[in-house]
């Protein structure tokens, strides 16, 4: 990395390159810049008018979208805080009933985890990783905008709810019983749990997206072990989001399948247990918290040394800190549940677990701080926003640990005192860094400069109202006052800390509203900045302000390997410069080296991913209103729309390698086997796995703890039932055969033969578990029964995958998009076969296990 | 990519040690192992001390298996050899503090 000029008065040595000193890549001719642009632009820009709000997949518009959406969502959020505070501020607050009460805080929290801060922290790496890691856009576009279509449809529908007075109201993580339909009968409770499994497809959507992205669309020669912090990070909040959202997803399913269809995965009196679903949900609950923290410590990471003018402190210290926030944070969920009766041992590891997280996070905490004091700092208003960060969130941290203590935390449980440490953590873990990072890219956003004063007088308003609201919260939860009530007519002495609260909450909110003032005016009037403007040596800041939609004219490589390469970079010298072909290309690398592998063309503006929100969304719609039968057509709908996703991809003829510099020439990715495509597969199955091995958590728990069991005699264990479980198995292993052979025999007509044969062999295997599926038992008798049903689903919804695959396959083999070199569908077939084949022979074991034993 | 499971191989054993043991102590319970003696303590405390005890030599085992050399990729595969280490040696020390089934 060269030494880059400074904001103020001194440079940012560097101690590391992001790139492999020993890679050279020779230079492409210098262009003429305005031509360049006007190539890519034209290839890259969203469509003109309100068409191309709806068909855009590009990055930049996408990110932006969902972080103005999500800070729509907060304004809401914000709002029902304050009708919170507005209730509270007097023991016998009248303005709002019981009800309307419940309904709101359940949305207020509701609505700031899953409509603010995911979407926030989506959009923010959406719109920031190509930039930052040298790309043209993420791996999937589509998928980003299908993620976000899923993400207001949803949030849309929840928020909306409010309006008709049908909005959850059981607490924002939906406690059963209370979520049961005998103790919840409208659809409030339906709301929230279709609601917000819609909004999550958005969220594993975006989580295959950053991890495939980071993996594989960084610089040419740009190895992990030197990407810019920010990277790892996004990486770490990815793959968490990949294990940690399924059991959310999971346990909502089965919720829901309770309410409509009478399963009883959490009813005590038929072999469930309501604690299954605390398990499932804090087993997200708790990593969402680092899900959260890992983006905004993200932007901490970027913006601290550039402020400071020096380079990160401890690059290697933070990075294995994020790894053991990774996996340390997936052991700590039962410290939500230490008051439901765990034994002593069980409450012993996770409280262990819960201390020792807090080592990486104090390490990056250190490393943060060590780093300013190492550099000159400039308080500028990203670093006012920095400091509220460390002054909350440490002091939240610190909170945490006396929660992490079992004897304190039965003491403080469900207080006050749990509502204040939260906002700490969240506010201060989050809110304050997406604040700083707001403030530091809105040049890059926008292409302006803010206008003075505003900006530091909406940083005061939200830390002094944010300390008057929440820290005196503690003392109101150290003197008892429980959480989530809505009068406390006999308590007289909370009367006066809630009322300091209320009226901080006020000033908080003033602090908010002048920062969405300022950031409107910045875009709308701000003087035109001028390009880098903190003189921050990352790529991000490598391009023409504000960011075209095409991020750069040609790419980083070793010889462009910061942000002083702007021009070079805009003339063409980079990599894969311009748009030849008239396609959207990006350069795709070597997961680990990053040395360059093949391009990948990436899709262009469609209508399809809003028609296939649509079509996802009337499936839940028909749910929420209780039309099951009418559910299958949303999901053929559904099945409809994904077909056309593969229709539309492919070609039917071999290209010409890509000239990518002198020298090096990479062939298109229809022409590879180790495509994004395959690596957001692998992505994908991750989740998958991890939904499947809750689900056998949810068999082992209930079958070790709840009260019902042993489950009553099943008449499952019959001669047509073993036979067809092993007929299925046996068509699953042949269709993996087959969907090798196809691949092995692409350019021979035997390979549409063997696709055919998988085909025919996942249709047969799907019919042999419908026979099953009628052998089992009333799965309304018992969790053990339910359980099996759900099993099944399982098998079914992943042969209607397989099938689908080994059909595009062969339609790809009778169309002429195989050849010898170009593969189509096979290798993703065969990992969802596999996959397939795996857990429902694990199920049969499972099953028979149980029979047996 | 080599390194990054080799970096990972500490912490992917803490959790598949974390996961083992909590699951030893749920079935453990339920079957009653706290009951039936075996060499001065209980089954269900055995069972437990055995897994976290091979769980504690195979983190030795990566600690012993540390490539030589300097740079990031080493840095990061000794650093996350000890998390693994420090993180089940820290969490699971309860195995040999507390009752099991209270």
């Amino acid at each position: 990395m060269t030494v880059t000029r400074p904001m103020g008065d001194r440079d940012i040595a560097p101690n590391e390159p992001m790139f492999d000193p020993r890679a050279d890549i020779a230079p492409n001719d210098t262009r003429r810049a305005l031509s360049l642009h006007r190539e890519l632009d034209r290839t890259w820009r969203d469509e003109p008018g309100w068409r191309g709000f709806f068909t855009s997949v590009n990055h930049g518009t996408i990110g932006l979208r969902f972080m103005v959406t999500s800070f729509v969502f907060f304004a809401i959020g914000g709002v029902l805080a304050m009708m919170i505070r507005a209730q509270l501020a007097t023991r016998q607050g009248a303005f709002l009933d019981v009800d309307l009460y419940n309904q709101i805080f359940t949305m207020h929290g509701s609505i700031m985890m899953f409509l603010f801060a995911i979407p926030m922290l989506e959009g923010l790496a959406l719109w920031l990783l190509p930039k930052i890691l040298g790309a043209r856009d993420m791996a999937f576009p589509r998928l980003s905008a299908l993620g976000y279509w899923c993400y207001l449809f949803g949030g849309t529908v929840i928020v909306g709810s409010l309006l008709f007075g049908l909005a959850p109201d059981d607490g924002w993580f939906m406690y059963t019983p209370l979520s049961d339909r005998t103790h919840s009968p409208g659809v409030n409770a339906d709301v929230w749990l279709l609601g917000v499994t819609f909004v999550e497809i958005s969220a594993m959507a975006a989580a295959v997206e950053i991890t495939v992205t980071i993996l594989r669309c960084r610089a040419a020669h740009m190895p992990l072990t030197r990407m810019p912090l920010m990277g790892w990070y996004l990486l770490g909040t990815a793959v968490m989001m990949l294990v940690g959202f399924p059991p959310l997803i999971l346990g909502s399913i089965l919720l829901e399948v309770q309410r409509a269809f009478d399963w009883p995965f959490f009813d005590v009196a038929r072999g469930g247990d309501p604690l299954l679903w605390q398990h499932l949900f804090w087993l997200f609950g708790h990593p969402e918290v680092y899900i959260i923290f890992l983006p905004a410590a993200g932007a901490l990471s970027t913006i601290i040394p550039i402020m400071a003018r020096t380079t990160i402190l401890g690059y290697g210290a933070i990075v294995a800190a994020i790894a053991g926030l990774v996996f340390l944070s997936f052991g700590l969920w039962v410290h939500h549940m230490f008051t439901v009766g765990i034994p002593h041992m069980a409450l012993a590891f996770f409280s262990a677990a819960s201390a020792l997280v807090a080592v990486p996070t104090a390490v990056q905490v250190f490393a943060w701080i060590g780093t300013m004091w190492d550099g000159k700092v400039s308080f500028r208003l990203p670093m006012l926003y920095v400091m509220g960060f460390f002054i909350t969130f440490v002091m939240g941290g610190l909170t945490g640990v006396m929660l992490a203590m079992v004897p304190f935390n039965w003491q403080a449980h469900d207080t006050a005192f749990v509502t204040a440490h939260l906002h700490y953590v969240l506010v201060g873990g989050f809110v304050f860094p997406m604040l700083a990072a707001v403030s530091y890219w809105m040049p890059l956003i926008c292409g302006r400069w803010r206008v003075r004063g505003l900006g530091e007088s909406a940083f005061w308003l939200i830390l002094i109202g944010f300390h008057g609201t929440f820290f005196l919260m503690h003392l109101t939860g150290l003197l008892g006052m429980p959480r989530r009530i809505a009068v406390y007519p006999n308590n007289p002495e909370w009367e006066w800390l809630n009322l300091i609260s209320s009226i901080f909450g006020m000033i908080m909110s003033a602090g908010f509203a002048l920062f969405a003032f300022d950031v409107i005016m910045q875009w709308m009037f701000g003087r035109r900045s001028r390009r880098n403007p903190w003189r921050a040596p990352t790529l991000d800041w490598a391009m023409p302000l504000p960011a075209p939609s095409y991020n750069f004219a040609s790419l980083p490589g070793p010889r462009q390997a910061d942000a002083s390469a702007l021009l070079p970079l805009a003339r063409g010298e980079g990599l894969l410069p311009g748009a030849p072909r008239g396609f959207r290309e990006t350069l795709v690398v070597e997961a680990g080296t990053g040395r360059p592998d093949h391009v990948a063309v990436l899709a262009t503006s469609t209508w399809l991913p809003l028609l296939t929100s649509a079509a996802i969304g009337s499936f839940f719609a028909a749910m929420l209103v209780g039309l099951y039968w009418l559910a299958p057509l949303g999901m053929v709908l559904t099945l409809i729309a994904a077909w056309k996703w593969g229709a539309i991809m492919g070609t039917d003829r071999d290209h010409a390698p890509a000239a990518v510099a002198p020298g090096l020439t990479l062939p298109l990715h229809w022409q590879t086997r180790n495509t994004l495509a395959r690596t957001g597969a692998i992505a994908l199955l991750l989740a998958d796995g991890t939904l499947y091995a809750a689900l056998l958590f949810g068999v082992g728990f209930l079958s070790v703890v709840a009260p019902a069991w042993p489950a009553p005699p099943s008449t499952l264990v019959s001669l047509p039932v073993i036979a067809a479980a092993a007929l299925a198995l046996a068509a699953m292993a042949l269709g993996l055969l087959a969907s090798h052979r196809a691949e092995a025999q692409r350019s021979h007509a035997s390979g549409a033969a063997w696709a055919g044969l998988g085909l025919a062999a996942a249709l047969v295997a799907l019919v042999a578990l419908a026979v099953v599926g009628l052998g089992l038992d009333d799965p309304r008798r018992h969790a053990r029964d339910a359980l099996r049903g759900a099993i099944l689903g399982f098998a079914v919804f992943h042969g209607v995958i397989a099938a689908m695959l080994a059909l595009r396959s062969l339609r790809d083999a009778q169309t002429g998009r195989l050849s010898e070199v170009r593969r189509g569908a096979a290798p993703i077939w065969q990992m969802f076969q596999a996959f397939w084949l795996t857990t429902t022979a694990v199920s049969v074991a499972l099953i028979a296990a149980q029979e047996v034993l | 990519m080599g390194w990054l499971w080799r970096a990972l191989a500490g912490p992917i054993l803490w959790a598949a040690m974390f996961s083992l043991v909590y699951a030893l102590h749920g079935a453990g319970c339920n079957l009653g192992w706290q009951g039936r003696p075996v060499l001065g303590t209980d089954w269900h405390h055995m069972a437990m001390w055995l897994a976290w005890g091979a769980g504690l030599a195979a983190h030795g085992l990566i600690l012993w298996l540390l490539p030589q050399g300097t740079g990031r990729p080493r840095q990061l595969i000794v650093l996350g050899a000890w998390i693994g280490l420090v993180s089940t040696l820290v969490t699971l020390f309860p195995v040999i503090a507390t009752s099991t089934c209270l």
